[in-house]
């Protein structure tokens, strides 16, 4: 009997010692999670249903932030928090017209003989902790530390680059850092606080698109000695930081909810309407986030372009869908791999035998094809991007809406107001779809007889990859391989499609050289043509070998190799180099530029397909009201927008599409 | 007993061990992307720089050495994506209760519900209540976890009027992901109880009992019952391990900031010391579970014996 | 007539006395070694005094078909099978991964509901939902029953071991908390990244781990009746282990591993829900009834679209259901004490 007894206690223990055991961590949950939730349920029951008190914005989310750190983070989702809770140089307005406006800077010059930028700042600016209390003034040295703080290599910045391709000495300051060069004093990189309001950036090279780059997170401040005390957890919490923005972050519990409280002592807080934006998480707010939307629980969610239509279609939810800006700063392109040879880790060919492409997909066969200017072109007129595209698009929304016909998106940079894809040089890329049936025959039936002659054989495969964790990409090139292959003919070329890894997938596929045709994208890191040839540009040695650029498509080995294009990739290598070195006549800069674009285009070393389709959402926001730019952070901002006591619609949306 | 037990303890000890060290080295195998965050445009030398900072080029004997050192001082070390620069242990401290709570609570709900389910259907074998049992056995088997959970929480919620997000500090907002949680087990305690009783009741002694006129009710508590008991101890402690993992499904629906698809997240994420952790935590409980199980299924049936002294071969 | 009984039964003892007396004569007569000799074991011999013309699998069949419902069910569950492998054959099927395009435009037909060219509709790219549902089944069925047979096999012989050798207790239960206690995820991480998913490497994943719970199942039930009396009798009377493995533990076992393996087919196509729902599912071109329905489900609440869940959450439930109750007639029907 005792043995039973003891039996049914530790059964009983076994259920019941979490319980008992963990009394205390519970507590302490509630505690947390009655504190901020007070805002949150507050809100939610003044509330009825429909109708908004306009000061409160509930969003439902999906992906949480990693860190609130601003300045070492590369993700978009947490360039948002740097956005909406620190200020930055210059700003944007909504126009979309690409003139900085005054933010903390209220006035800048620049001095081209020592290529040096002198930014005068805003006096009577203050840090704030997240309870919105007064820290100190915001000062120049603020951005010093934190630029400093970027360029600490154990810190591990993921914006640090952009730093290092244009303030002066910075590379050589970080490399130093790093141990791997001699280490050099901060004082000599190139920026200087003056005086307390008085900041100055000194420039490697000549970059007429510096200003663009002032709205970009390592560009940001922050307050030096919470740096100095915090180091690697600044910004790991919400009582980590400092803000200065438009908002601070009064909670943040990470998978639950993150609230941002207007910021009183902004300097243009008179322009910040909406007082609190109450962030909800949910994991699986793709798929209640539509429902909780019709409750009138939240005022933002995504809805997933597979049930678009049904909203569209439903007269009772057909006014609630609205979509997200147009991005301009993210292009996709076809590319063309020009490398089936195996790399080593470093991308060169050093010390490795064999293909790095499976044998059975006969990548000597696809060498010689790809390598055929007529093979190329035959594909790129067959590829139909309104199918593809519309796979994202859904039923109610024109995929040409999000078509380009360059490789940089249209409305990207402005010069004089005349946007780049309006150069002389895209006039006919421009004019008319790439895709042409009769012309992809043409192409086709050419580049048969060339390649016939070479030996390759027919049908050519062609392995396209995709990462099965990005949504509808597969999809995509399920509807890329039967459009090509009905277009083209099944005797000329057999699409392949294959999954690679969901994780380590660039590594696996295009760095490693593991496809025939991929979709690649590129984001833009300044407001200028040149960063759109960073894809594919690679510097000569002087050895006659090539730098590994951005390892998109492995042009130069096109040239290493000696094959068919090494011409055409060489001219596009020179054309590059040219737009490059102009620095000071902006007019010819983009001319140059251009001409370097139009002929990679031209002679199908890529292919040019769109940007990303906008997401379907179900807001309250309008989103024309925010600030508008093609790079930086200005986008993400909530500033200046208003919270409507109705779902946008998508007439709304388009009309403010057409303003615009 | 208590040297089978001293031995036991000290084997599991060797098995967290290997388990950690397995582990450790899997999470090396998997691709280096995930230890950066631009990992796009870095180039190599970056790369091969930020592994070297990162410690994950010093031969795995030393990666394992620094790992064991900073365990003995109970340092994990800190979350390198998951939540950047904070210690793992910090992470687990806040999402641990909430798991486990929500997981006892579930536990506790299913055995109120599903041992009297299956003892009322072995009983009545044959009959309607059998038949009822069945067939809500069958759906839960049937039909996606993930399917009706988000079917309980859409309509529920309607039902009870509720927000469709839990808050921990509504008692209503409980109610529906503690009954999602346990309808699973409601089932599976259910069928199991009622295999093993209706083997039970076929035994010669159930004959002999009924022969001999003991009451229908006596023989099924006092006998059939408990004998079919011993070998459902064995499924309490994956359940009590399942408290700790939290359910992926329903905590992602209620947003429940528990444990539930963390060690997934974490996985994908390249985290390699949250991931650690997270193990060195599962298995310990694993482990714990494990014997506990045993030692409950030996005190519950004197047949069973696990020492290695007593006969056999 | 008392004394004709008494007399009669005198006789009877008298005579068993003296046959008695007759064998205690001969054995006094033999040495030592003529008295205790091992005998050899001899199978004929040990089956000789248990003959009957009870035979245990028929009697198995006669109890299963008795369960109308049950065999009612293994006709569906048979239907099913064979009409996902004859699916493909019949006229007028569509490839389950040609995304349906208008004509005109190549613009996907999306989201078209159940009808004459479409019979389950298609889902949000464009496919047909019928040649989908049906390829998935198929899929997931093969999986299931792969990852079911490695299981049963691995796991029985392991879980037989363990339970069953004293000695090997300790060895498979510190392999089995190794195992057990390294995440899934981990090993299906590292396996969807060495090689690409697809069927073979999902069976591969799911094969590796899902043994260990079958292996633990058994040697928890052989060590409940690993030394109840008639097994402590076996072993004295010298059966080889095999034999009392074989004769005397699994078939007290059958009942029990048959219903996990028939419910272990239907838990394979539940964990490939899973695989799908973290999104280390199989590749769209090889659908499975996971990923048919985690896709159904994110469109569940509109209405218009709530057909793309229904029809493969009723072909899982068929499926499910028929290999629960089947299994579950079959177990009861295996059961020797029910056979009557």
């Amino acid at each position: 009997m005792k043995k039973r007894c003891l039996a049914m206690i530790l059964c009983a223990a076994l259920a019941l010692s979490a319980l008992t055991g963990c009394s205390g961590g519970t507590d302490a949950t509630q505690a947390s999670a009655t504190s901020p939730g007070e805002s949150n349920t507050g809100s939610q029951e003044q509330k009825p249903e429909g109708s908004s008190d306009k000061t409160v914005y509930r969003v439902l989310y999906s992906s949480e932030v990693e860190t609130l750190n601003y300045l070492t983070s590369s993700s978009n989702v947490e360039h948002t928090i740097g956005a909406n809770v620190i200020d930055t140089l210059i700003e944007y307005d909504s126009s979309g017209d690409m003139t900085p406006k005054p933010g903390m800077a209220t006035e800048w010059s620049y001095d081209e003989a020592t290529m040096t930028w002198t930014f005068k700042l805003r006096e009577g600016m203050k840090w704030v902790d997240h309870t919105g209390a007064e820290i100190a003034d915001v000062t120049a040295q603020d951005f010093v530390d934190a630029m400093k703080y970027v360029l600490t290599p154990s810190y591990d910045s993921g914006t640090a680059y952009i730093v290092f391709d244009t303030i002066l000495n910075a590379q050589e300051y970080y490399d130093g850092q790093a141990g791997e060069a001699d280490p050099i004093d901060f004082s000599e990189v190139g920026v200087k606080a003056v005086d307390e309001h008085t900041l100055q950036y000194t420039l490697k090279k000549g970059a007429p698109y510096f200003l663009s780059l002032m709205t970009y997170v390592c560009f940001m401040p922050a307050y030096g000695p919470l740096l100095e005390a915090q180091g690697a957890s600044f910004a790991t919490s919400a009582d980590t930081m400092y803000y200065c923005g438009a908002y601070y972050i009064s909670s943040f519990e990470p998978q639950v909810q993150m609230v941002y409280q207007k910021n009183t002592t902004n300097w243009d807080a008179e322009h910040v309407y909406i007082e609190t934006i109450q962030r909800t998480y949910n994991a699986e707010a793709d798929t209640i986030g539509a429902e909780m939307a019709k409750r009138g629980e939240i005022d933002f969610t995504n809805l997933g372009s597979d049930v678009v239509d049904s909203w569209m279609n439903d007269p009772a939810t057909s006014d609630m869908v609205s979509m997200g800006r147009p991005s301009l700063d993210y292009s996709y392109f076809y590319c063309f791999n020009f490398n089936v040879k195996k790399l080593n880790e470093n991308s060169y060919r050093d010390g490795m035998e064999g293909y790095s492409i499976d044998e059975k997909y006969e990548p000597a066969n696809w060498e010689l094809a790809v390598n055929n200017e007529n093979f190329r072109q035959s594909i790129r007129h067959a590829i139909n991007r309104v199918s593809t595209i519309s796979v994202n698009t859904g039923d109610n929304i024109a995929p040409e809406n999000f078509m380009e016909n360059t490789i940089t998106p249209k409305n990207f940079a402005l010069n004089n107001g005349q946007d780049y894809t309006s150069q002389p040089a895209f006039a006919d890329i421009m004019a008319k779809d790439s895709y042409d049936k009769d012309l992809a025959i043409q192409y086709k039936e050419t580049a048969m007889t060339e390649l016939a002659a070479l030996g390759v054989t027919f049908p050519v495969k062609v392995l396209v990859r995709y990462n099965p964790s990005t949504t509808n990409w597969e999809e995509e090139c399920v509807v890329l391989e039967q459009q090509l292959e009905s277009v083209l003919g099944q005797d000329y070329i057999d699409v392949i499609v294959e999954a690679g890894p969901s994780s380590g997938f660039l590594g696996e596929v295009r760095r490693a050289s593991n496809y025939m045709l991929l979709l690649c994208n590129w984001g833009a890191d300044y407001a200028d043509p040149e960063t759109w040839t960073d894809p594919f540009y690679q510097a000569a040695n002087g050895d006659g070998t090539y730098n590994r650029g951005s390892r998109y498509a492995y042009l130069a080995y096109a040239i290493e190799d000696n094959t068919a294009s090494a011409d055409t990739v060489k001219e596009y290598f020179r054309l590059v180099e040219a737009a490059k070195a102009i620095t000071d006549d902006m007019d010819a800069r983009f001319a140059a530029f251009a001409e370097a674009e139009a002929y990679l285009i031209d002679h199908a070393l890529a292919v040019p397909y769109g940007v990303s389709v906008s997401d379907f959402v179900v807001s309250r926001l309008n989103v024309w009201e925010g600030q508008s730019a093609s790079c930086g952070v200005s986008n993400l901002r909530y500033k200046g927008q208003k919270v409507y006591d109705h779902f946008i619609s998508m007439e709304e949306y388009e009309a403010g599409l057409a303003a615009h | 007993m208590a040297k089978y037990l001293a031995k036991r303890i000290g084997r599991s000890l060797i098995t967290l061990f290997i388990i950690i060290c397995v582990v450790f080295i899997l999470m090396r195998l998997m691709p280096i992307e995930g230890y950066f965050k631009n990992f796009d445009k870095m180039t190599d030398s970056q790369i091969q720089a930020g592994l070297k900072e990162q410690g994950l080029l010093d031969p795995m004997p030393v990666q394992l050495l620094h790992f064991f050192q900073g365990m003995l001082r109970g340092d994990f070390g800190v979350s390198h994506s998951y939540r950047e620069n904070v210690p793992v242990t910090e992470v687990l401290r806040d999402k641990l209760p909430v798991s486990v709570k929500l997981g006892s609570l579930s536990i506790l709900v299913s055995l109120i519900l599903g041992i009297p389910l299956g003892a009322v259907m072995a009983r009545f074998k044959g009959r309607i209540p059998d038949k009822l049992g069945t067939l809500f056995i069958v759906f839960i088997q049937a039909v996606p976890a993930a399917v009706y959970y988000l079917f309980i929480q859409m309509y529920g919620t309607t039902i009870l009027g509720i927000p469709l997000l839990f808050d921990a500090g509504n008692a209503k907002s409980w109610i529906l992901p503690v009954l999602s949680m346990s309808l699973g087990n409601i089932a599976y305690y259910g069928m199991w109880l009622r295999r093993y009783m209706v083997d039970e009741i076929n035994k010669d002694y159930v004959r002999l009992a009924r022969a001999k006129g003991a009451s229908g009710g006596s023989i099924m508590f006092r006998h059939v019952f408990r004998n079919a008991f011993v070998p459902m101890v064995q499924y309490l402690p994956s359940s009590f391990l399942n408290t700790v993992i939290g359910s992926i499904y329903v905590e992602s629906l209620y947003s429940i900031p528990g444990m539930g698809g963390l060690l997934v997240t974490v996985i994908k994420n390249s985290d390699n010391n949250m991931v650690q952790a997270i193990v060195l935590l599962y298995a310990t409980v694993g482990v714990i579970g494990l014997l506990l199980g045993d030692i409950m299924m030996t005190i519950l049936d004197p047949r069973i014996s696990l020492g290695a002294k007593e006969g056999g071969r | 007539m008392a004394s004709i009984k008494d007399k009669l039964s005198k006789n009877l003892e008298d005579g068993i006395a003296g046959q008695m007396k007759k064998e205690a004569d001969t054995l006094a007569g033999m040495s030592e070694e003529e008295l205790f000799t091992y005998a050899d074991y001899d199978e004929k011999e040990g089956e000789k005094s248990g003959y009957s013309n009870y035979s245990y699998w028929g009697s198995t069949f006669r109890m299963f078909l008795k369960n109308k419902g049950a065999v009612c069910m293994l006709v569906i569950m048979v239907a099913i099978v064979v009409f996902t492998i004859l699916q493909p054959y019949l006229p007028g099927q569509m490839d389950p991964n040609l995304v349906n395009t208008d004509p005109d435009r190549f613009v996907p037909l999306r989201n078209v509901p159940p009808g004459e060219t479409f019979w389950f509709g298609t889902n949000s790219i464009g496919q047909d939902l019928w040649a989908r549902i049906w390829t998935g089944t198929r899929t997931s069925l093969f999986i299931g029953f792969a990852v079911a047979m490695v299981e049963a096999v691995v796991g029985i012989t392991v879980g037989v071991l363990w339970g069953y050798m004293r000695r090997l207790d300790f060895l498979f239960t510190e392999i089995y908390n190794v195992l057990d206690n390294i995440p899934h995820t981990i090993i299906l991480i590292l396996i969807a990244y060495i090689l690409t998913p697809s069927v073979k490497t999902l069976i591969f994943a799911m094969s590796l781990t899902g043994w260990i719970g079958m292996a633990r199942f058994i040697r928890n039930q052989i060590l409940i009746i690993r030394d109840r009396d008639y097994n402590l009798a076996s072993r004295c009377l010298g059966t080889p282990t095999y034999r009392l493995v074989l004769k005397n533990l699994l078939p007290y076992l059958v009942s029990v591993i048959m219903l996990r393996m028939a419910l272990s087919i239907p838990a394979a196509i539940g964990s490939e829900v899973f695989i799908t729902y973290i999104g280390l599912g199989l590749p769209a071109a090889t659908p499975g009834l996971g990923r048919l329905i985690e896709e159904g489900r994110v469109v569940m609440m509109n209405a218009a679209q709530r057909y793309q869940l229904i029809y493969p959450t009723v072909i899982l439930s068929i499926v499910t259901i028929s290999f629960y109750i089947v299994g579950n007639a079959f177990s009861d029907a295996a059961d020797p004490k029910n056979h009557r």
